[in-house]
């Protein structure tokens, strides 16, 4: 199975809760897929009814296999479309187009100990975690906040794993997170995977417990954040203009009319789609670009950023 | 003189406590404080004195206490202490060490050891300049160098000493000076004193 893309066939799929949605992917001509380490996710190329979604999921299946994909998916209510799709149309037996797995959040191998925080189905990367934690006798603990009727739905993946903690928000069953942050011993590392506002949080208090800023790691759902107030963009080198859609990326407007742009995570993390802005203010969202970057204002990542005045101009 | 063109060559600072730690370790080299000078780094970490240890290390190590003061004889004992701490250090935990390079270098390492990450750990550079050199053809390591150019006390080959310096043997790299012509050794200067 070698190709810029992977063609997968669904081989199963089941409601793991209502709004959840576990898939079972393997390739559609029936060879081994490429392996894919902890933490590595896969994008799939959804053609919905009324347009392309290219997303990311996190892998859970157990890092090395070569059998099968394994995500879920959550059913967002003001879904872009994506998780709609994976939701109401796709069934056991269809084709998908998907990149090759990448990994933007891998454990640190030289961790003295590993502490996961986990926002709902921000729990996805942390199951190929534990998978591999099993297998190296890594020193771990992954505290789960989520909905109370919800604690039981990853049971398949948490079984027989020690130190897992599942909080929710009722009296006695919140997360003390400053409490849990001060606790931890010299060597952990710390990753976060949530909602954007709990992984802040999370961010700030490890920032102000003192963690060092190489020792935290955070992923965040990317498509959240690429929606906004619609804008124009011209590409200087293919010499076409595009318009980009309130509930559409820069990115996804670029892949309609056909031009061709690199890009990996489609979260604004990985910095592969970064791209030469040539005109037009930015309204950056990724996490890539530094704060001089942002403000000397010649680059911008299509998959998240947008624009704040009415038009850019890239050098695309 | 503590600046290099070679870019391995470490930098060292002021010691000032970073408010954001939790629990603050200051490690002084006792030789190298200057009169007056333990006065002043008190004042330095008076905002952390609640949460400060300090381990004064040496003989010339007398005088005032900061924080929680613990007197060891020697650098060996620093390293054996972090070998075989019973009391777990924190993630949030700061190091401040001051001494020489060779002592600097050899704390970081045992600090390293059993967990701290470089951004827990300030050096300053305090005292002589003396080196640790290590040996590229016999990868002896000499310590105690004050000159620019030392005798191997593995090979006994004469060693240029270059700033090319390695965080992870805390020394500088030492190569034979006269390799090409034999005997032809360039005057000795005593550079770091």
């Amino acid at each position: 199975m070698i190709g810029e893309t992977l063609t997968l066939k669904v081989a199963a799929a089941c409601a793991i809760s209502p709004s959840l949605r576990h898939l079972r992917l393997v390739a559609a001509d029936g060879s081994k897929l490429p392996p894919a380490a902890a933490g590595a996710h896969l994008q799939l190329v959804l053609n919905g009814a009324a347009r392309t979604h290219r997303n990311a999921y996190s892998l859970i299946s157990r890092p090395g296999a070569r059998d099968a994909y394994e995500i879920i998916v959550r059913r967002v209510p003001a879904s872009r479309g994506g998780s709609a799709f994976i939701h109401e149309q796709l069934k056991v037996g269809d084709v998908l187009e998907a990149g090759w797995p990448g990994n933007l959040f891998a454990p640190v191998r030289t961790a003295r100990r590993h502490l996961m925080i986990a926002g709902g189905i921000g729990i996805t990367p942390f199951l190929s975690y534990l998978a591999d934690f099993a297998f190296g006798g890594a020193d771990y603990a992954l505290h789960l906040c989520c909905r109370e009727d919800e604690q039981h739905v990853f049971d398949p993946w948490l079984a027989g794993k020690s130190s897992v903690s599942v909080h929710w928000d009722a009296d006695g069953h919140r997360l003390d997170i400053p409490a849990l942050l001060a606790a931890q011993p010299v060597g952990s590392h710390l990753y976060v995977c949530g909602p954007a506002a709990m992984n802040d949080e999370v961010l700030e208090l490890a920032a102000a417990a003192g963690w060092p800023a190489s020792h935290v790691h955070c992923e965040h759902f990317g498509s959240a954040l690429s929606g906004g107030e619609a804008f124009r963009a011209f590409l200087a080198k293919s010499g076409v203009e595009v318009s980009v859609g309130e509930d559409e990326s820069l990115l996804e407007a670029i892949e309609r009319i056909g031009v061709k742009a690199s890009c990996l995570c489609r979260g604004g993390a990985c910095g592969v789609c970064v791209t030469p802005l040539l005109d037009g203010e930015a309204d950056h969202r990724d996490h890539y670009l530094s704060a001089a970057e942002r403000e000397a204002g010649r680059l911008i990542l299509p998959c998240v950023s947008r624009a704040r005045s009415g038009r850019l101009v890239l050098d695309l | 003189m503590l600046h290099s063109d070679i870019k391995s060559r470490p930098t060292y600072t002021q010691l000032e406590p970073d408010l954001s730690g939790s629990q603050h370790l200051l490690i002084v080299e006792g030789d190298t404080v200057l009169p007056g000078r333990l006065d002043s780094l008190a004042g330095t970490f008076a905002p952390v004195e609640e949460n400060l240890h300090t381990w004064l290390v040496g003989t010339q190590a007398g005088g005032l206490g900061l924080g929680k003061v613990w007197r060891l004889p020697g650098v060996a004992d620093v390293v054996d202490a972090f070998a075989c701490a019973t009391r777990g250090y924190g993630i949030g935990d700061r190091l401040y060490v001051q001494g020489t390079e060779p002592f600097l270098w050899s704390v970081a390492k045992a600090a390293a050891i059993i967990g701290f990450s470089a951004e827990q750990i300030h050096l300053h550079h305090a005292g002589s300049l003396r080196r640790r050199v290590w040996c590229t053809h016999c990868h002896t390591v000499t310590e105690d160098v004050t000159t620019s150019i030392a005798s191997c006390a593995g090979c006994h080959r004469h060693l240029l000493v270059r700033d090319h310096f390695s965080r992870r043997l805390g020394a500088f790299m030492g190569v034979m000076v006269d390799a090409e012509a034999p005997g032809e050794v360039p005057a000795v200067e005593e550079s770091f004193a």
